[in-house]
């Protein structure tokens, strides 16, 4: 029986969706939009809906390479119609990296198609299964390298997201899993290793996002660990291009001012 | 919470059929026309059965038995019902020896599925009270 597939319909116009997740950093008048990780929902009403089980599907399917270059060509097409110049997460597979030749000029072909900058470009990378193709993909990192686009290593401290991995990324950013970040506040173990994060993003020049953050209390014994760049439903949950339009977030709007204890806008 | 049903079949009416009429007995009810699509929902979903058709789009046979080992790897109580249609006593044998908790050819009435599907689950919650004793 012949039948479309799921991939078939992912595939098909309008099969993928973006929410965009806003990233903060403090400043000294508050919390103000840092970037937009850009979160891909898959068509609605199946399976695939989920990203995380999208995302296990394309990799399944050995198909990630054509699913990072779909989602890829939504998200540019969807940020292209908000206001401003947000700086652009883009999630997309270590393997895609390495076995996609092609994938830096296509980047670069959809960001020029777009009118989206370079340098408002990050390359999240993600993995959960073992890959390494060292040479081809430190090359892809390069070319983005090259061009001003940077790279951020998604849920660092789990999977394949380790000492290795940020060996050959060399990343701008280092984005701590929710994991590690929840409970922290009361948990002198989770501190330890966020600890170790940050002293390891800093002698790579880098900078640490945590992500998951959903209690105050978190979110103050990560700003006190010297951590600026948070994630996380307390400060916003994913959400539409318009909603982040009417929440003022692209024009700088400050969330939890530093004068305030507890958080002065509600969700 | 409710139980939650994995069916994997290449045949659309049989997933329509099935989620109806699980949905209906108070299940929750996930569907998968392909392998890929069953394996990615059991990677990220615990399931208390997996109704599997053997005959999947590009698989078949003892090959489509590969997907019980995977199911147990992830999730030990997780019963398996083979539901297929056109099989051979060697695949048959060989799912028993696999330790699939039921081999039932199509077609098969959807009340005797259910029967079937409420005594496994008894012994669902008989494993998953034994576990939280022994936690």
């Amino acid at each position: 029986m012949i039948h479309k597939t799921l991939l078939d319909r992912m595939l098909e116009p309008g099969g993928l969706s973006v929410l965009f997740q806003p990233i903060f950093e403090l400043k000294e008048e508050g919390w103000r939009l840092h970037a937009l990780e850009c979160l891909i929902r898959g068509p609605r009403g199946t399976n695939i809906e989920q990203a995380s089980i999208l995302f296990d599907y394309a990799r399944k399917k050995r198909e990630e390479s054509l699913v990072d270059r779909a989602c890829l060509t939504t998200v540019l097409k969807e940020a292209a119609k908000l206001p401003g110049e947000a700086h652009l997460c883009i999630n997309v597979h270590a393997s895609t990296l390495g076995r996609d030749h092609g994938f830096a000029a296509f980047v670069k072909e959809m960001a020029a198609e777009h009118a989206i900058s370079h340098s408002r470009l990050t390359i999240e990378i993600v993995e959960q299964v073992p890959f390494w193709d060292g040479p081809s993909f430190s090359n892809t990192l390069e070319e983005f390298r090259s061009t001003g686009i940077q790279i951020a290593l998604d849920d660092v401290g789990l999977g394949q997201s380790n000492y290795r991995m940020a060996l050959y990324c060399r990343p701008d950013y280092f984005k701590v899993d929710r994991h590690f970040v929840q409970g922290s506040h009361k948990d002198v173990y989770r501190q330890a290793i966020l600890e170790s994060i940050s002293l390891l993003a800093r002698r790579f020049s880098a900078r640490v996002v945590v992500e998951g953050i959903e209690m105050v209390e978190d979110l103050d014994a990560t700003t006190s660990m010297g951590i600026d760049l948070v994630q996380g439903y307390l400060l916003s949950p994913p959400i539409t291009g318009p909603e982040l339009i009417e929440k003022g977030f692209l024009e700088g709007r400050i969330i939890f001012p530093r004068e305030a204890s507890h958080p002065v806008t509600v969700f | 919470m409710p139980h939650r049903i994995l069916v994997v079949d290449d045949e659309e009416p049989v997933l329509f059929a099935m989620r109806d009429y699980f949905s209906a007995c108070g299940y929750g009810v996930d569907c998968a026309q392909e392998l890929e699509e069953a394996l990615a929902l059991i990677d990220n979903i615990r399931y208390s059965i997996v109704f599997l058709d053997l005959r999947l789009t590009g698989i078949g046979g003892v090959e489509g038995l590969e997907i019980v080992g995977y199911v147990r790897e992830r999730c030990p109580w997780t019963r398996i019902v083979i539901l297929t249609a056109g099989t051979t006593p060697e695949v048959e044998r060989e799912a028993h020896r696999r330790n699939v908790d039921a081999f039932l050819h199509k077609p098969k009435p959807l009340p005797q599925l259910a029967r079937i599907a409420y005594g496994l689950l008894e012994t669902v919650n008989d494993t998953q009270n034994a576990s939280r004793q022994n936690a």
